[in-house]
């Protein structure tokens, strides 16, 4: 049984994301294109070409971030949709850490820059927070106001305030560069001796190795310590767990923080691991992305991995189709949501279906033992 | 009578007086059969008891004989003719009502307004004709001897009145065969009384009833003929003249079943558990709990009774520091925890068993070993540091789901994957563990069979024996009576009375419970 139902686990966003290609596919044939040949062309140019790889890795990063920030909050019952305003913020606090300070050691102006980039989203995570837990309001409604809030904020430090003096006069919309100390080291040098060379591969970053790190540690935390034990009372049954001592609100501040300050790090790949300052410009959306991604992993860290690994796949996928099967690329954005769609359903399958295993297998056991007693005695 | 003379053949069958018959009825869900093979008869003019434990079947029994399921196999005769009921419609086109043990009845509208609702009767231009429905509920009140006001407002009325205007609903519409699903459940000694007297006036009139109850004292009483059902079988019909409590808990259960507990005198010791004056506020402003005082010393059971929705839930979930106290004092072991969290309460040795285990007693989706310590968690037997000791709790877990006989292969297992039974002894086996001094067990028999009531029951009793002090809320009259060493009774969210164990009747507090009598004075200790 153990064995069945973790293989049925597997096999479930497998078969989603199946019928999503199915799906798919109609469309494909209402365009006139034949859908083999476009999965086909997707497929040879996302993952025989070293570039694609490593562009799918690059795009993958900040979704592991953006997919656990999301993930942490649903495991506390609340739905963090601030993913996105929080990074805006991470990232500007950790620009402004970069280009703000100067002449410090990497050792110490890096990790500075990612406690400033956490930090900032849990400052931005606060209101609503507080909002939901003194006041009930609708973390929903609230973190949706502080994404616009965050939004224009933003254009106003990057316009306005912290605009690069050097680029007055140029249409380009940017903070000043990072000091070198306060950018994330790329992993080129490290791939280098294997062979592997080129612009895509030197954009890669140890922010990867540090995402991955992250999803494995937060998998041991929620499942082996106490406080982790306690989320689960709080999101399975928070009246039981109040009878039981357990301070709901407490753990779920807690949560919601975790949430927001890994949300802080989502834009630093493109920030301290690419371009070295903040763009007016700079990639936006990965937190609701983020959204999606956590949904396929079913809010299990270590899921969120190949979850991010898919939706950096379909992206670059997107370029391919685009470019070598003249399919616009909005036929990709369409297959994300079905695929998004059937795995919502498909849990609810899956999860409807072991409920009916394990009461069966229950039954077995309670009219199995009275047989056993009458036997014995 | 009002039958119609069946005719003379039905499978060879002369069945000249059956108001009803099923034969064979099978009725399987997903990974259950709920009824298997059950052949049940009932004569016209009779009162039928059927009585089971939870799960036995007879609510789905029930459900197909009133069209809301459809059997797998079998078939069911009225009146001697073959019929399909596939809906609650025909059901009452045959005759058949049901009177459901949750009301369903409209507070702002009048008894008449709520027994015409659904069969309103108009005039040609859809005027509703309310005299003459007013005029037709009191002609089935006077006919049937029903005491009942057809203008009152029905959410004045008591839980009996209501239960009468749900009878006299079923009536209105013509049912011949009555089906009353636990009509006791919420109703104090006299309204008993006043029901059976209303059944028999209904038999006397040639109406038909299945009366559906696990009380066996009160299925002997009322009932002509009981069946008795265990795991969807028909265990067997007998007369209600010609069987005795002990034989049906036996047929019931499978085994003989010890109705008397054995009640070992003990000296109670110091106050542990003490209230004084405790107000509570509900959900809204309004006090739920009105200047409350109560004491309860160790090894003693003290036993609050009261009809449901009188201020028991609020009591205990200030005893237990889920609720803020408005005004007062609450004691433990003479400590002021008035303003306690619920963690520093259960901290001084206090364990509750909540009245719904599903809201506040375990979380379904959790593990039994993670339900079994909810609450013990951070003791060090559990914890390393930060992080849970997996191989000591499973230690404690295996010794728990021995010692309370806790039917589960794999604790690992969600706890929604148990039986109600089992899940009541997951949180009656958790808050047992490590000592506790107080035990505030509220409605702790709820929706449990014969056998787990009994270990309930046989728990509370000795966790009395080895020097606890228990606080008892029931609605089951029965129970408090059986357990406790003294009795308050609440009412209104004040305690109206408080009675020894050897002065308190049913009868007696009944009238304090309906609010018909109250002492004037009431001590505490």
């Amino acid at each position: 049984m153990k064995g069945r139902l973790l293989l049925l686990q597997v096999a479930t966003p497998v078969l989603a994301i199946f019928f999503g290609m199915l799906i798919a596919s109609v469309m494909i044939l209402a365009i006139g294109r034949n859908p083999i040949d476009v999965y086909a062309v997707m497929v040879r140019f996302s993952l025989t070409r070293t570039d694609s790889l490593f562009s799918i890795l690059f795009k993958t990063t900040p979704l592991i971030f953006a997919g656990l920030a999301v993930a942490m909050s649903f495991r506390a019952s609340l739905f963090n949709i601030g993913v996105e305003g929080q990074y805006y913020i991470g990232a500007f606090c950790a620009a402004l850490v970069g280009f703000g300070l100067r002449g410090l050691p990497a050792v110490v102006h890096l990790p500075l820059a990612l406690l400033a980039a956490a930090g900032g989203g849990m400052v931005w995570a606060l209101v609503p927070i507080a909002l939901k837990l003194r006041r009930g309001a609708h973390e929903v409604i609230t973190t949706i106001m502080m994404n616009y809030i965050a939004s224009a904020l933003l254009l106003y430090l990057i316009n306005d305030v912290f605009r690069d003096p050097t680029q007055i006069g140029t249409p380009r919309v940017r903070t000043p560069v990072v000091a070198p100390a306060a950018r994330v080291p790329s992993m080129g040098p490290l791939l280098a001796p294997l062979g592997l060379h080129g612009s895509d591969v030197e954009k890669l970053n140890l922010l990867l190795p540090l995402g991955i790190a992250v999803a494995v540690v937060l998998a041991y935390f929620l499942s082996r310590t106490r406080f982790g034990y306690e989320v689960r009372a709080v999101a399975f049954n928070p009246l039981a767990a109040e009878a039981a001592g357990i301070p709901n609100a407490r753990v779920q501040f807690g949560m919601f923080m975790l949430s927001a300050g890994i949300a802080g790090l989502v834009g630093l790949n493109d920030i301290l691991g690419f371009f070295g300052y903040l763009d007016i410009d700079f990639p936006k959306g990965l937190g609701f992305l983020g959204i999606s991604v956590a949904l396929l992993a079913k809010n299990n860290p270590l899921g969120v991995i190949p979850a991010a690994l898919l939706f950096g796949f379909l992206d670059r996928g997107a370029a391919g189709v685009q470019f070598f099967a003249r399919v616009p690329k909005e036929i990709i954005v369409i297959l994300q949501a079905i695929i998004i769609l059937a795995i919502v359903v498909a849990y609810e399958l899956l999860t409807r279906y072991v409920r009916t295993q394990r009461k069966r297998e229950a039954e077995l056991v309670v009219t199995a033992t009275p047989a056993a007693e009458t036997a014995g005695s | 009578m009002g039958a119609q003379p069946p005719p003379l053949f039905f499978r060879e069958i002369i069945m000249n007086d059956l108001f009803i018959e099923l034969r064979d009825i099978t009725k399987r869900f997903p990974g259950v059969v709920a009824n298997d093979a059950v052949n049940l008869a009932v004569r016209t003019g009779e009162i039928h008891a059927i009585v089971g434990e939870n799960g036995a079947g007879k609510s789905t029994l029930m459900r197909i004989l009133y069209g809301l399921y459809q059997p797998d196999q079998g078939d069911i005769a009225v009146k001697g003719q073959t019929a399909v009921i596939d809906s609650p419609r025909r059901a009452l086109e045959l005759g058949i009502g049901m009177v459901h043990q949750h009301f369903m009845l409209i507070p702002v509208f009048t008894v008449a307004e709520n027994v015409i609702l659904g069969s309103e009767p108009a005039s040609g231009l859809g005027r509703l004709r309310m005299r003459e429905a007013r005029q037709r509920v009191a002609d089935l009140c006077r006919q049937y001897g029903f005491i009942l006001d057809p203008g009152a407002e029905v959410g004045a009325l008591s839980v009996g009145e209501q239960q009468r205007v749900e009878i006299i609903k079923v009536l209105y519409r013509g049912a011949e065969l009555l089906i009353l699903d636990e009509p006791t459940a919420v109703l104090v000694p006299q309204e008993v009384e006043e029901l059976f007297h209303n059944l028999r006036r209904l038999k006397e009139q040639g109406k038909t009833i299945i009366f559906i109850s696990h009380k066996l004292d009160e299925v002997l009483e009322i009932s002509d003929q009981i069946t008795v059902l265990r795991h969807g079988r028909v265990v067997g019909t007998v007369p209600a003249a010609r069987t005795t409590k002990a034989q049906l808990a036996e047929m019931m259960v499978g085994r003989p079943v010890l109705l008397e507990l054995q009640r070992p005198s003990v000296t109670p010791g110091q106050v542990r558990l003490e209230a004084r004056r405790l107000r509570v506020p509900g959900s809204g402003k309004r006090l739920a709990v009105r200047e409350v005082s109560l004491a309860v010393r160790a090894g003693e059971v003290y036993g609050v009774a009261g009809v449901e929705g009188n201020g028991q839930t609020e009591l205990v979930e200030a005893l237990v520091g889920l609720r803020p106290i408005a005004g007062g004092q609450l004691l433990i072991d003479g400590r002021d925890v008035t303003h306690a969290t619920a963690r520093a309460i259960r901290l001084l040795g206090v364990a509750h068993i909540p009245e719904d285990r599903h809201r506040r007693g375990i979380a379904l989706p959790m593990a039994v070993w993670e339900n079994l310590i909810l609450g013990h968690h951070t003791r060090d037997e559990f914890t390393h540091g930060a992080l849970l000791d997996r191989p000591g709790i499973q230690g404690f877990v295996r010794r728990r789901v021995g010692d309370y006989d806790i039917r589960v292969a794999d604790t690992n297992a969600p706890v929604l994957a148990l039986s109600g039974g089992n899940q009541k002894k997951v949180v009656v086996a958790r808050e047992f563990s490590f000592n506790p001094q107080v035990l505030v067990a509220a409605q702790p028999t709820r929706g449990l069979d014969i056998g787990a009531t009994e270990f309930v029951m046989r728990q509370l009793l000795a966790a009395r024996s080895s020097g606890m002090a228990v606080l008892l809320i029931s609605a089951n009259l029965e129970e408090v009576l059986s357990l406790s060493d003294r009795i308050g009774v609440i009412y209104g969210g004040e305690m109206v009375a408080e009675f020894a164990r050897a002065e308190a009747t049913p009868a007696e507090l009944g009238l304090y419970m309906t609010g018909t009598k109250r002492k004037d004075e009431v001590r505490a200790g």
